[in-house]
């Protein structure tokens, strides 16, 4: 790709509250995933992957590990002479004070001059946390070949369930004609992916209307795409086929992980010409002791298995002792299963610690159990 | 990172020494080593984390290996500005040739040697695996006021191994009254680890010392001479050590540590081994899976049995399949119901046809790079 022909933006702010406790202190593209990932590792390999070399990342909710995290942009090769991974944080401004983003064009539009710096055809909006892999170059490729002002990412979600999405109905050729936001009767399946490519210029100009406009939301799916379809600009649905999870509950995040596990997964994580890049950890390779027993499990380096683990994922330097017992369960980074203990069907957070013979969860509950805080041991 | 008053340099083998097999394809220092390492991680490591940024890696054949794996030295904690590692040649091509030792190496670079800004200069092989902070061995050697210091480890067990590893004879104040050869002759011995404190100008005297009193002298033979001259003394290393000489050290210098406890005891948190990650995604364990006693690294797939084994990244091990007492290198693949024991499989492997692969604990069966059997 043509230096700095497509300039990547991706939407971090979010805080993901149904996440619970897994984003009390962090905000949603940086939860964990795949035993050594954080969730935005995804946006910003594809981005890597499909030839961007610069990106935008737009944090506001507790920012401080995304930000720190992002900013080592040599995790994902984005710190070549030309390239670069770039936090944008709300920030005070000369004319108008301090100012959090109001929405997702909001972001974009407070950010306006760094994008012209890199003067871009195109623009690629994203957000940081959905886990996919996708080639951003092909959906710009469709978007010159349509002459588009704006592409929209969709994906065929169950008709029955459209009524959850926002829905592109198309003409059939590709073009958008009308843009349901959670329709009551849905005309189509294609649920929009939050993943937009824009041609700049026109909105840019549409982003500073915007910005004075006191009626919008300053959002893309309420306000700038509404007013593109009404003036009739070209806006077309890309169809994606891969695997996508926005993983917006405790139990959704559980399945993902779970996902992982099927040998037949759709999202490949051994795809050598597809990696997914993520923060480099000096630790020994996983340990399997003498007496472990591990059936169906994805299992990082760093980790050590002393007992038994069935169905789960095991995240970087997690610890399984003597005796304990891991099933159809998700361990974070960190997380120390005692001896004797029994964790089913939970999903426990970074560092906790459950005590020798404790019993955490249970075969038959109805939701994933989160555990984030240490757990004491028992006494059976 | 502050920095100390001394560079590194990381010494090849000399010519002697000939490991069968993984030799042939990287130097030892490029040798895999408990599945996600490299040999000379250890000694980058042990300098980086003694706050020493500039090092210069001495390689004397078949470079790509290193020169891949080192690579701008970024992953090893160092600073890219003040910071520097450096990958030094030596331009003697005959690679096999008794001219081309250490001090032949040293001597085409003496003056990027003489270069350096730093007083002193620790020189560690490529070739063994320890833990050492290097700043406690400066501060011992400048304390001391001796003119060179060698570290050293205590073995009783010299007569099965070691073989043929320089030894020193120290006198009860730890000055070293000579260096000579392990024959396997007494149980105790004092191995010599090849590693070097000195001033930096002691090292290129030396050098000149050895080229110019005989050109197949190395710094081993030049400092053994000069024992009687100069102030040498003996620092005495304490944990793992492993010298990988031969395909039986290697083999066993990596069986020992699936000792979890001495394997904890030289990877320790406030002392990391750096690599180079090659961002393989966590290893999948199927249904039938049974894996005792094993180190594995990531991006395998596992299928069938592995036993006090160590598995590099993104090997296979097909369903039936099962590995004894082996390492297995990096991306080989072991196909259904195929029997391996005390064997190590080189990177690339692909073991379909042959139904056994058997080796001796005392003689493992080596199975080439790319080779398919």
């Amino acid at each position: 790709m043509a230096q700095n022909e497509m300039l990547a933006m991706i939407l971090a702010g979010g805080r993901g509250s149904r996440l619970k406790d897994l984003t009390t202190k962090v905000a949603k593209p940086a939860v964990f995933y795949g035993g050594k990932y954080r969730i935005i590792d995804f946006p910003l390999s594809n981005c890597a992957n499909s030839g961007i070399d610069i990106v935008g990342v737009l944090t506001q909710y507790e920012s401080v590990l995304l930000n720190s995290y992002v900013a080592q942009d040599g995790r994902w090769g984005l710190d070549s002479k030309d390239s670069g991974v770039y936090v944008l944080t709300p920030r005070e401004k000369a004319d108008e004070g301090l100012d959090v983003y109001r929405g997702t064009a909001d972001a974009i539009s407070q950010n306006i001059d760094f994008i012209d710096t890199y003067d871009p055809e195109y623009l690629l909006i994203l957000s940081g946390d959905h886990i996919y892999k996708m080639n951003y170059a092909k959906m710009l490729e469709y978007h010159k070949a349509m002459n588009a002002d704006a592409t929209i990412a969709v994906r065929g979600v169950p008709m029955k369930e459209a009524s959850r999405f926002g829905i592109m109905n198309t003409d059939g050729k590709g073009r958008i004609v009308e843009f349901e936001e959670k329709p009551a009767k849905p005309k189509s399946n294609l649920a929009s992916m939050g993943i937009y490519i824009f041609t700049w210029k026109p909105l840019r100009k549409m982003l500073v209307e915007d910005m004075k406009n006191p009626n919008s939301n300053h959002d893309f799916g309420k306000d700038i795409i509404p007013k593109m379809l009404n003036d009739k600009k070209g806006l077309f649905a890309y169809e994606f086929k891969g695997y996508w999870k926005d993983v917006g509950t405790i139990d959704s995040l559980w399945e993902a992980n779970m996902d992982l596990l099927d040998p037949k997964n759709p999202l490949s994580l051994n795809d050598s010409s597809w990696l997914i890049y993520t923060e480099d950890v000096s630790t020994l390779p996983q340990y399997i002791g003498n007496d472990a027993k591990i059936k169906c499990a994805y299992i990082t380096q760093g980790v050590r298995v002393e007992g038994s683990v069935t169905n789960s994922v095991l995240f970087t330097g997690a610890v399984v002792e003597k005796g304990a017992k891991v099933i159809d369960s998700v361990l974070m980074p960190g997380v120390v299963v005692e001896e004797g203990a029994t964790v089913t069907r939970a999903l426990v957070a970074e560092n906790v610690r459950i005590g020798a013979k404790a019993r955490i969860g249970s075969k038959n509950s109805e939701n994933i159990e989160l555990v984030a805080k240490n757990v004491k041991g028992g006494t059976k | 990172m502050m920095s100390i008053k001394a560079f590194g340099i990381v010494s090849s083998p000399d010519n002697s020494v000939h490991v069968e097999g993984l030799q042939d394809y990287r130097p030892i220092g490029a040798f895999s080593f408990l599945g996600r390492f490299r040999v000379i991680d250890f000694p980058i490591s042990n300098m980086s984390n003694s706050d020493i940024n500039r090092i210069q890696v001495y390689v004397q054949s078949r470079p790509r290996s290193i020169a891949e794996h080192v690579g701008s030295g970024r992953h090893y904690n160092i600073n890219s500005k003040r910071g520097k590692i450096q990958l030094l040649f030596s331009e003697n091509s005959s690679s096999r040739s008794i001219y081309n030792n250490d001090i032949s190496a040293y001597l085409e670079n003496i003056d990027i040697i003489q270069r350096m800004h730093q007083e002193y200069v620790i020189i560690a092989p490529s070739y063994m695996v320890y833990k050492q902070d290097y700043r406690q061995l400066l501060e011992t050697h400048v304390a001391s006021g001796a003119d060179i210091t060698l570290l050293y480890h205590k073995v009783d067990n010299a007569r099965e191994y070691f073989k043929n590893c320089h030894t020193l004879s120290l006198n009860r104040q730890k000055g070293v009254q000579s260096i000579g050869k392990n024959m396997g002759t007494a149980k105790d011995k004092n191995i010599f680890m090849e590693t070097y404190c000195m001033k930096r100008d002691t090292f290129v005297q030396l050098v000149k010392a050895a080229s110019w009193e005989s050109s197949i002298y190395t710094l081993s033979d030049i400092v053994n001479i000069k024992c009687k001259d100069l102030d040498v003394r003996g620092y005495q290393h304490r944990g793992y050590f492993a010298t990988l000489t031969s395909l039986n050290d290697y083999f066993n210098a990596s069986l020992e540590l699936l000792n979890y406890d001495i394997a904890s005891d030289l990877f320790r948190a406030e002392w990391p081994i750096y690599t180079r990650t090659t961002d393989s995604c966590p290893t999948e364990y199927f249904e039938s899976s049974k894996v005792t006693n094993s180190f594995v690294s990531n991006g395998c797939l596992i299928e069938g049995t592995v036993e006090n084994s160590i598995i590099g990244r993104g090997v296979v091990i097909k369903k039936g399949a099962v590995i004894r007492n082996s390492i297995v290198l990096a991306y080989a693949t072991v196909e259904e119901d195929i029997r391996i024991e005390n064997a190590i499989l080189d990177k690339w492997a692909h073991i379909i046809h042959a139904k056994e692969i058997i080796g001796e604990p005392d003689a493992p069966q080596y199975i080439k790079r790319q080779d398919t059997l």
